[in-house]
């Protein structure tokens, strides 16, 4: 599903966030991504929507190559891919419901078609009740689940995550963590970046680390 | 995997195609919802919306109520055509019957519509009483005056009449041809040079309006700018963000347009009486043209079209600086 080969990125012409990057991620794989504050892990993501460019090397995703695609098929590339944001990144001006039907509306979807699929979505992460609020409403972590909802909606091949257990409790953490295997368990490709330590070495999945914006080590679940 | 993803685009291409008409379908509702969407907007900061549009009228009104003014002096300049005359100056030495024959002579020619014989006697006259110098002019030895032919041209187009000219001027008898129209042309030279001036402040003014509404819809974008990071970040298209400003623009247009067009209502509505009056004053009958049907189809379709234009300029270089972090 996803590969790296040679990736390197360099901000500002000197510094080196990334390099000598080299892994595949196979399709309907789980793999969490860690490593210390700065080590790189939301510049890997964000290179894989490519919010970013690789400076050198070249990044396959689902067979292609993500830095040849034309400016105007990059929002259609980024359609396919559910993205949980580190700081949430929802519209604090339109409800909860009006949040996660975003990306629906933005491909046109018919609304009632569209607002099926909302309701499933906020359902799946316990929040359908609050369909009417607005996220100034909410707590952290429920914030924390309408930006999985919203990147879900779309039931994308590929679901990223950044942090998105960032500043919860243990046990939401661990609620948000069996969101994501259930998502994994219907064949969904799963990356998520996290310094959760504990809860990774609990969960059994393939894990990514990096330091210093290199892969030190690529650990199979055991 | 590459098998695989052949499948999923192979799928991809099929709903694709099916779903044509709901592209279409969905790509109305969009519009739709945007432009209701971005009236709502405006209609909710009705003081700062109204200024707005106030300021893209008030740049719209000058050069519109020109160009009606023009199209008015156009009417006018029609009007005097019909009173252009020539005036036939004969030798001293003619008396008053050979001034007769030549006057028959000259309206015998078969572009003089009409003429009027005016003997020394009624010019002297007449330029004692218009000058008010009895008086002096009574003191005068002799008449210095000849006596003359007014001519009414059968075709008033300034060269046609300009070649009659030459041509009543060859008549024995005859010796000068004035063409009473030089003021006239005059006139009509500054006609033209209004219709340039009217033309320069137009661009001029309509430049304005786009900086009035690029002003406006850059603020408005700066005010959206998370907005447009996140949907931006979930993959909306460049035209799909752009969509509700230039709506926005159009709205601030016609909403302008509306303005100028009730504006130049009643200017024209005031200025009228003064203008008649000073028409009538110069023997001529004008009257300030109304803007009309189609005329104020024309001005919303232009403040519009200017709206949209404004917009669509501010967005465009708005996104460009617009990257998701
Ligand atoms: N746009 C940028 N310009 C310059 N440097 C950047 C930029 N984005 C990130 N960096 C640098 O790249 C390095 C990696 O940043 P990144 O955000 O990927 O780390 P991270 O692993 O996600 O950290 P955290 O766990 O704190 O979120 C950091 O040293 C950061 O300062
Ligand atoms: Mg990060």
């Amino acid at each position: 599903m996803i590969a790296f080969e040679h990736v390197g990125k360099r901000y500002g012409g000197r510094f080196d966030a990334l390099a000598h990057l080299n892994f595949r991620v196979e399709r309907g794989e789980m793999v969490f991504l860690t490593g210390h504050s700065g080590a790189g892990k939301s510049s890997l993501l964000r290179l894989i929507i490519r919010l970013e460019r690789p400076s050198r090397g070249r990044i396959l995703v689902a067979g292609h190559d993500i830095d040849r695609l034309h400016h105007t098929q990059v929002p259609f590339y980024r359609r396919q891919i559910g993205v949980v944001f580190q700081d949430h990144q929802l519209l604090f001006d339109r409800s909860i419901y009006h949040n996660v039907a975003l990306p629906l509306e933005i491909q046109g979807m018919e609304p009632r078609e569209a607002s099926r699929r909302v309701r499933a979505a906020l359902d799946k992460v316990g929040l359908l009740h609050r369909e009417r609020a607005l996220p100034i409403e909410l707590s952290g972590g429920e914030q924390q689940r309408v930006g999985i909802a919203r990147a879900v909606v779309n039931k994308p091949a590929l679901l990223l995550a950044d942090e998105p257990t960032g500043n919860l409790d243990p046990q939401l953490s661990a609620d948000i963590m069996s969101l994501f295997e259930d998502f994994n368990r219907i064949g969904t490709t799963v990356m998520v970046a996290s310094h959760d330590l504990a809860l990774i070495a609990r969960l059994r999945h393939r894990t990514l680390r990096l330091h210093e914006g290199r892969l030190v080590a690529d650990e199979e679940a055991v | 995997m590459s098998s695989q993803g052949q499948e999923r685009s192979r799928r991809g291409a099929r709903t694709h195609r099916a779903s044509a008409g709901g592209r279409w379908r969905s790509w109305g509702r969009h519009h739709r919802a945007m432009s209701l969407d971005s009236a709502q907007r405006l209609l909710r900061y009705p003081l700062s919306s109204l200024l707005t549009m106030l300021a893209i009228a008030i740049a719209l009104v000058l050069p519109a109520g020109l160009w009606l003014a023009l199209d008015g002096a156009r009417l006018l300049d029609a009007e005097l055509d019909e009173s252009a005359t020539l005036t036939a100056y004969l030798a001293d030495r003619v008396d008053d019957g050979e001034a007769g024959r030549i006057e028959e002579a000259l309206s015998a020619h078969e572009g003089v519509a009409e003429t009027r014989l005016i003997t020394a006697a009624e010019g002297m006259a007449e330029f004692q009483q218009s000058l008010g110098l009895e008086d002096a002019l009574a003191r005068l030895p002799g008449n210095p005056l000849p006596a003359s032919v007014v001519v009414t041209p059968a075709d008033t187009s300034p060269e046609s009449v300009r070649r009659l000219a030459g041509e009543l001027e060859a008549v024995s008898g005859v010796e000068e041809v004035r063409l009473d129209f030089a003021w006239l042309e005059r006139l009509r030279h500054l006609a033209e040079l209004g219709q340039r001036v009217t033309l320069a402040l137009a661009v001029l003014f309509g430049m304005g309006v786009l900086l009035v509404v690029g002003n406006t819809i850059r603020l408005a974008v700066e005010n959206r700018r998370q907005e447009i990071e996140v949907v931006t970040l979930i993959g909306a298209t460049h035209p799909f963000v752009r969509r509700p400003f230039l709506y926005s623009g159009a709205w601030y247009g016609l909403g302008g347009g509306i303005l100028a067009c009730g504006l130049l209502t009643l200017g024209g509505d005031w200025l009228s009486g003064p203008v008649s009056a000073l028409a009538a004053s110069y023997g001529a009958s004008f009257a300030l043209p109304a803007l009309g049907f189609g005329g104020s189809a024309i001005l919303l379709a232009c403040s519009t079209l200017l709206g949209w234009l404004g917009a669509w300029i501010a967005v465009s270089r708005h996104l460009a600086q617009i990257r998701p972090r």
